[in-house]
């Protein structure tokens, strides 16, 4: 479970996340919201990449600010663009890096990331130049590189934005059928339409929380 | 594009370990500096040549692709130690050239970045006692490495905007762009290293 207690966070002077709290416990969250309204502030706050000015973030209990390593090795985080997440040159490289702080066997470890890649259909790419590979693609690569150490929870923050209709729908397909708990930050609303939750940001506050067939069409409602 | 060297195959070079290949390299730089024999010199370079594109299954074309950037640069030396020293010494530095650049793209093709930087770590353990973290040394070299193309990318969409804009000899207006990108790239990847566990490398577990 993921806490958020009475959270500000300020960057220079402006206010992103205005007091926020509350407590995340769904299986499928989606958060929405304009530019500007602090979507991926939210989101790098629940992994402990962004550090709040006021309040607490807790994750299974563990506080972003004190048990940071901790916090990350359960929160799993996709970027929006996956040449910025994917390091190594070869797809099965990118994805030992995951396994790193694991130090596994040499066995364990090919084991592991054949049977990831198998996962996400990925095999036929396993030694192919990572960053050579179609924009879709190279966020399943991204997304098999998070979840080869096996969160508990992953964090998406647009992952879809960079992609075509027919890569997004893909992408979005696999993270659906994750197991683990997926938080989603998204503009594609029409993704969400199976999510047990959708929080909607607004000027760095929470204006909707609900359902999606309440929150999305509260959020879309002013421009329809 | 230096990230993507490493070509994928099932030869047994491929096979072999990093440590091999490198030590490989190591030796063939070593014999080739001893060797003061045209005709060896000349049966090295070939055998060099035949490991490279025969049995280690990398082609022809791939082996002149590799020596073509080179030879301006062996022709100036072969001109140069012709006028300097013999013809003898012109033919034996050229070959030492052409096959220590072979050898060099031979182990570079068939062996993966982290397979070198893991050895690159092993070396490094001995710094250990001092405090230094091996597999982080290793991890930065591979990374920055792998960074170099990405630099070019970043530099050449920047002077692409500046062309588009003509702008083309606007080499300051092309430096803050360019700059400004590579830092925010950097934060990028600095984020999502630590969402990867970069911190926890070399934890005792």
């Amino acid at each position: 479970m993921i806490s958020i207690d009475h959270v500000t966070v300020r960057l220079q002077s402006r206010v992103v996340l205005d007091d926020l709290a509350l407590s995340l416990t769904e299986h499928r969250i989606g958060v929405i919201g304009d530019n500007g309204s602090g979507k991926s502030t939210f989101a790098k706050l629940l992994n402990g990449l962004l550090l709040p000015d006021h309040g607490t973030v807790t994750v299974d209990g563990f506080d972003t600010r004190s048990d940071g390593k901790k916090v990350r090795s359960r929160v799993g985080f996709l970027f929006q663009n996956p040449d910025n997440q994917i390091v190594m040159p070869t797809v099965a490289e990118d994805l030992a890096l995951g396994l790193k702080p694991l130090r596994l066997d040499g066995d364990v470890l090919r084991q592991r990331i054949s049977d990831t890649l198998e996962g996400f259909s990925l095999s036929h790419l396993a030694d192919r130049s990572a960053h050579l590979l179609s924009g879709g693609e190279k966020q399943l690569v991204a997304l098999a590189g998070v979840m080869i150490a096996e969160p508990d929870i992953l964090v998406c923050d647009e992952p879809t934005t960079l992609l075509d209709r027919r890569n997004a729908e893909l992408v979005m397909k696999t993270i659906a059928d994750l197991p683990c708990t997926v938080i989603v930050v998204t503009h594609h609303v029409e993704h969400l339409d199976s999510f047990d939750r959708v929080l909607v940001l607004d000027k760095g506050r929470i204006s909707h929380d609900g359902a999606p067939d309440c929150a999305i069409p509260l959020y879309l409602g002013p421009l329809s | 594009m230096i990230a993507g060297l490493y070509l994928p195959g099932d030869g047994w070079i491929h096979g072999l370990s990093a440590p091999v290949k490198l030590g490989f390299m190591f030796f063939t730089g070593l014999t080739i500096v001893v060797i003061s024999h045209v005709s060896v010199m000349v049966l090295l370079t070939i055998s060099v040549g035949f490991i490279f594109s025969v049995v280690a299954g990398l082609g022809f074309k791939r082996l002149w692709l590799s020596t073509r950037p080179l030879l301006i640069w062996v022709l100036a030396i072969l001109l140069a130690q012709l006028w300097l020293v013999s013809a003898e010494a012109a033919v034996l530095i050229s070959l030492r050239l052409v096959t220590l650049v072979w050898v060099a793209t031979l182990v570079t093709y068939t062996t993966r970045l982290s397979e070198m930087s893991d050895v690159l770590a092993a070396m490094c353990s001995v710094l250990r006692p001092l405090g230094v973290n091996p597999e982080r040394i290793a991890f930065l070299i591979a990374l920055t490495i792998r960074l170099i193309p990405s630099v070019f990318d970043i530099v050449r969409d920047v002077r692409d905007v500046q062309k588009a804009r003509g702008l083309e000899r606007a080499y300051i207006a092309m430096f803050v762009p360019a700059l400004t990108r590579l830092l925010r790239e950097s934060d990028a990847l600095s984020d999502a290293l630590t969402a990867r566990g970069f911190e926890r490398w070399g934890d005792k577990r």
